[in-house]
């Protein structure tokens, strides 16, 4: 046995022990702030989506398209959002606004809400009850979906309303489960493609048929895949009918 | 030790063990939720809940760390046993950070829904099949149990309840929570880093767990590697220090130690009755066997703590044969009495031919 100080908890430390300690107590509190500065700072950039708030109240007119998912194809805009504009509606939280929308569908409406931006990508979060969405006067344009034939790409689903700003970071496995339920409340969910497709970015992605994304692709959310399927031109909107069964894990290397 | 029960036996030690330990983990937190957002050069800042949320479960992750890391280097270099003295307080302080990182996952990620946010945790992501994209949330959840287990029952009421030997291994829990949270984040958030300084510190703290426990497991094994035989050999008659104990690990696994005081030599079970700390690595203060842990203190004849306090530990038989202690493996009953048997002088080494002195 050692003739080392013997430390006994109810008694004073032993003086050749104190200065052993003192040093572990400083290393521990400035080891843990070290870490804390390390770890903190070594966040990844969460990207530039957000609520625009500073837009103000955004209220346009026009033509509700469910495609399953809801979206406008603006007639009457306003200064920020121009006639021609689609974008994609949510409703707070996480849920979508089929059933107000469902009953517009190809049908005038006005819509009132907050914008959420992502680049390219921009959605609406209306308001609640008949003051996000309602049925508007006059006759509503026919909307013609254009083929832009079948297409291979390689990216990520997510939901829409996260990765465009609701949260950041809004995206990446970490974020799976909450992406999943934003899904399974009618958020529509959107294709981050690693290259451009006709110059965008951000695809609203559906299953086949025009039906609403398959619970089977639930698993690759949020994961880098590669898929393929049929694009169509909604509007300014691209929405790409995935094929479940060529779904697969891409490498991070594939573009 | 005590002969009743409160919240916490303070004293000036316990004090200042709790005032450094809240003073790093007051450092993390502070630093990484107010200093390192100024220094991120982010267009949008990240959500105020998520950079909340891991600040607190890396914090967690950092201190279950440094707790895991204690009881190793105590074996290695004993100087670090004072860091053992309130460990508890160090676990009970991870659990409720822990708590708080859950508490601001659950409240963003899986609120806002038209389900529950407990429910929404369960169902949410159900890729069970999967390593990419598995739901790592189940890991957490286990491991946040586990914690709570471990604090609800860390108090000496409970230690005495169960019995040292089921609370030692009902507190062994922490390996499988560590684990459970190595899972966590593995397949959590390493999986979306870009920057990779947090894989590299995630990574070192893991590291230095094991590395620390192998060594501990190594060190202890080769003590224990000479000793064998029916009446198990503990140490050399020279060996013995006044005061101090040589520690002898029988074939049952069990350790004993065998003290020398007032020139004899009696042997009590290692394992001390209050959470099973190593009593041989102790010494004898006022007569008494003083544990390194917590200080509880026995008769070393007799394995029984001095009236009022009613702990006993086993004895066992000591003889010495020639130059060599040796202790007899069958423990007595807690508390029994044995005589002490005196520790005969040393015998003189003979110079070797040739060499006068």
């Amino acid at each position: 046995m050692s003739d080392k100080p013997f430390f006994v908890g109810y008694l004073p430390a032993p003086g050749p022990l104190r200065t052993f300690l003192l040093t572990i107590c400083i290393l521990l509190i400035a080891g843990l702030g070290g870490a804390g500065f390390l770890m903190g700072a070594a966040q990844d950039d969460p990207g530039p989506g957000a609520f625009r708030f500073d837009y103000g109240r955004q209220t346009v007119t026009g033509v509700v398209e469910m495609t399953p998912y809801p979206v406008i194809h603006v007639v009457e805009g306003n200064d920020r959002i121009k006639p021609g504009d689609s974008f994609m509606m949510t409703a707070g939280g996480k849920a979508g606004v089929d059933g107000r929308a469902m009953p517009l569908n190809g049908q005038l409406a006005q819509v009132s809400g907050v914008v959420l931006e992502r680049g390219d990508l921009y959605m609406m979060q209306v308001r609640g009850g008949q003051n996000g969405l309602q049925a508007a006067e006059g006759d509503a344009p026919q909307i013609t979906p254009e083929p832009q034939g079948r297409w291979q790409l390689t990216g990520e689903i997510c939901d829409g309303k996260c990765l465009a700003g609701a949260m950041r970071p809004g995206r990446g496995l970490a974020h799976k489960a909450c992406a999943n339920l934003c899904l399974l409340g009618d958020v529509p969910p959107i294709f981050v493609s690693t290259q451009p497709v006709m110059g965008e970015e951000f695809l609203l992605v559906i299953g086949p048929d025009g039906t609403r994304l398959p619970r089977e692709a639930y698993d690759y959310v949020a994961q880098f895949i590669t898929a393929e399927g049929e694009i169509t031109k909604h509007g300014d909107l691209l929405i790409w009918e995935i094929d479940i069964d060529t779904i697969a894990l891409a490498d991070e290397g594939t573009e | 030790m005590s002969v009743k029960y409160i919240p916490v036996q303070w004293n000036p030690n316990k004090w200042l063990y709790d005032i450094v330990m809240l003073a790093a983990v007051a450092a993390f937190l502070w630093v990484f939720l107010y200093v390192t957002p100024e220094v991120l050069s982010h267009e949008r800042a990240i959500n105020p809940q998520i950079h909340n949320a891991r600040a607190f479960g890396a914090c967690a992750f950092m201190m279950l760390t440094v707790i895991l890391c204690i009881g190793p280097a105590a074996r290695l270099d004993k100087r670090f046993l004072p860091l053992l003295y309130n460990r508890r307080h160090f676990g009970v302080m991870t659990t409720f950070v822990a708590i708080t990182h859950s508490g601001y996952i659950l409240n963003w990620y899986f609120n806002f829904s038209s389900s529950d946010k407990y429910v929404g945790l369960l169902y949410a992501n159900s890729s069970f099949g999967q390593i990419a994209g598995f739901p790592f949330e189940i890991f957490g959840i286990f491991a946040l149990v586990c914690l709570m287990i471990l604090a609800a029952t860390s108090h000496d009421f409970w230690l005495k309840f169960l019995t040292p030997p089921i609370w030692k291994r009902l507190h062994y829990l922490i390996y499988a929570a560590y684990f459970s949270v190595a899972a966590h984040v593995s397949l959590g958030i390493l999986q979306d880093q870009q920057n990779h300084v947090f894989t590299v510190m995630f990574m070192a703290g893991a590291a230095a767990v094991i590395v620390l426990h192998i060594a501990a497991w190594m060190a202890d094994r080769a003590e224990a590697a000479a000793k064998d035989g029916a009446w198990a050999e503990v140490a050399r008659v020279g060996d013995f220090r006044e005061g101090y104990a040589k520690i002898a690990k029988l074939a049952s696994g069990d350790r004993v130690a065998v003290y020398l005081m007032e020139g004899k030599l009696s042997a009590i079970s290692n394992a001390c009755a209050h959470q099973n700390g190593p009593l041989g690595e102790g010494k004898i203060i006022d007569c008494l066997v003083t544990c390194p842990w917590h200080g509880f203190q026995y008769d070393v004849r007799s394995g029984r703590s001095p009236a009022p306090f009613t702990e006993k530990v086993p004895t066992y038989r000591v003889r010495v044969m020639g130059d060599m202690v040796e202790v007899h493996p069958d423990a007595n009953p807690p508390g029994t009495y044995v005589e002490p048997v005196p520790l005969p002088e040393p015998e003189p080494e003979l110079p070797e031919e040739g060499v006068t002195t």
